[in-house]
């Protein structure tokens, strides 16, 4: 027991500088995935056709790939076959390139859950304000937009919580997250070797940070509960 | 709106074609050799795992270890920095052919896949499963054959594990080495196998195991440095190792960290 709270300080030194960076990755992702979801949800949606085209393609691409191999491919492919490794080596390289991945990954899974947001409003509004003589524009902006974002808070809450804990496929491209950290003290790192309770630590900050984001987008849906 | 959007998006796409043939401008750096790109750039990359005594983290969090104080040492042979990257041991041939990298310097041991997929250096270090037991009864027990009664705690898993099992000796696995030594040390297991690295920095007069020392040596694998297939910088490196075990500076570094038995002649 002593042998435990005198290694607890080493790792939760580790655990919170690996989670540091989890936290990180999950923002970084949540600030480039919400706009371009909604680009790629417009896109899809366009009645410009080879666009439309083009942008189910790519979601299909994507959605239909596991997001580690994306990550291997995003990481390594320039440097392989280009031989020109645009990211760089370094612990900054590899957060680009992860967030690069994820920021791509999400924005597709939100798409398709703006999409299913916006055409989910019924026609008659669409209808009634051309009749009022709006603007297609008006109409998303004034009418549509907000009720998209009421209506998808349930389903984003969804893959919100499912990043968090994906944020974890990172460590194959060597980003030292919580995990990685974690991890170490399983193979043996700072004098800790074969110590399996480190990871019971790791998914105690998962825990936590999940309960943290339900409660305030259980708020967030409450809030925005006036339309009905 | 969507029109607006159609051409925003157009132009993006065509923006990531322009990317793709800048990446073009890249392959000419295939035609410098590996040092003068390392050069160049003013720094090698080197790709590392938290492998004690090798590489490991100090308190502030840099690099230190037998193998990181040496690459820091060649990097500024070379006039250039060290930067050292830790990486997933799996992935090591890509970080280096995909230039995330430009060596593995990290007890590596020189396996057949090692060695058909790098450029490797000449061997720096010797490495072997060794026999542990206690200091006073070391004498009885300096032949394969004279161990094959007793009682051993290996590492799970490890290369010792392996060799327990080639000579079919009577054994417990454990967590780690360092568990398969106090084992030796509290008379549970009448000897254990670990490697001859950790055995020269954790046993013998001086560390905190004094009553146990090493015998046999069971099998032997040898460390080098991987660089990129057909890289110049191997010739650097070997060049830089004959000089620094010429004057001394080797064995200076490996005596820091208790590896200094470990080290080729």
């Amino acid at each position: 027991m002593d042998l435990f709270f005198e290694q607890l300080p080493i790792v939760l030194g580790a655990l919170n500088t690996g989670f540091l960076q989890t936290l990180k990755l999950f923002f970084v992702t949540l600030l480039g995935a919400f706009p371009l979801g909604l680009l790629i949800a417009l896109g899809s949606m366009s009645k410009f056709k080879p666009l439309s085209y083009l942008m189910k393609f790519i979601v299909w691409i994507v959605r239909g790939t596991p997001l580690m191999i994306q990550l291997l491919i995003i990481y390594y492919f320039p440097g392989l076959v280009f031989h020109n490794p645009v990211w760089g080596g370094g612990e900054g390289g590899r957060f680009v390139a992860a967030s690069v991945s994820f920021i791509v990954n999400y924005a597709c899974y939100f798409s398709e859950i703006y999409r299913g947001g916006i055409q989910g409003i019924p026609v008659g509004q669409e209808e009634a304000g051309l009749v009022l003589g709006m603007t297609p524009r008006q109409i998303f902006f004034k009418v549509k937009l907000l009720q998209m974002i009421k209506k998808i808070v349930p389903a984003m809450s969804n893959e919100i919580i499912t990043l968090v804990k994906d944020t974890s496929l990172a460590r194959i491209i060597a980003l030292q997250e919580i995990i990685w950290a974690g991890q170490a003290f399983m193979k043996g790192s700072q004098g800790i070797s074969g110590a399996i309770w480190p990871l019971f630590f790791c998914a105690f900050y998962y825990l936590i940070w999940n309960g943290v984001l339900t409660v305030l987008l259980g708020k967030l849906e409450k809030k925005l509960d006036f339309f009905r | 709106m969507k029109k607006l959007l159609s051409l925003l998006l157009v132009a993006a796409m065509g923006l990531s074609l322009v990317g793709c043939g800048g990446s073009d401008n890249g392959s000419k750096s295939e035609s410098k050799s590996d040092l003068e790109y390392v050069k160049e750039k003013g720094k090698l990359v080197v790709g590392v795992t938290d492998f004690a005594p090798m590489d490991y983290k100090d308190e502030s969090g840099n690099w230190i270890g037998f193998d990181a104080d040496m690459a820091t040492a060649f990097a500024e042979s070379l006039g250039v920095k060290a930067e050292f990257v830790e990486i997933d041991w799996d992935n090591k041939i890509m970080e280096l052919d995909g230039k995330t990298i430009d060596c593995v310097w990290n007890g590596m041991t020189l396996t057949d896949e090692v060695t058909s997929s790098m450029a490797c250096s000449d061997a720096y270090c010797n490495n072997a499963q060794v026999v542990i037991v206690p200091s006073d009864k070391a004498d009885q027990y300096q032949t394969v054959d004279s161990i094959k009664d007793l009682t051993f705690a290996v590492e799970a898993g490890s290369a010792g594990e392996d060799q327990a099992k080639a000579l079919e000796l009577n054994y417990t696995p454990v967590k780690a080495q360092s568990d398969a030594l106090m084992e030796v040390a509290a008379g549970t297991s009448d000897a254990a196998i670990i490697d001859s690295l950790m055995a020269a920095a954790m046993v013998g007069e001086g560390t905190g195991y004094d009553k146990l020392t090493y015998t046999v040596g069971l099998n032997s694998e040898e460390y080098g440095v991987g660089f990129r297939k057909d890289s110049d910088l191997v010739a650097e490196l070997n060049k830089f190792f004959t000089d620094s075990k010429a004057d001394g500076s080797m064995e200076k570094c490996a005596e820091t960290y208790k590896v200094q038995a470990a080290l080729t002649k």
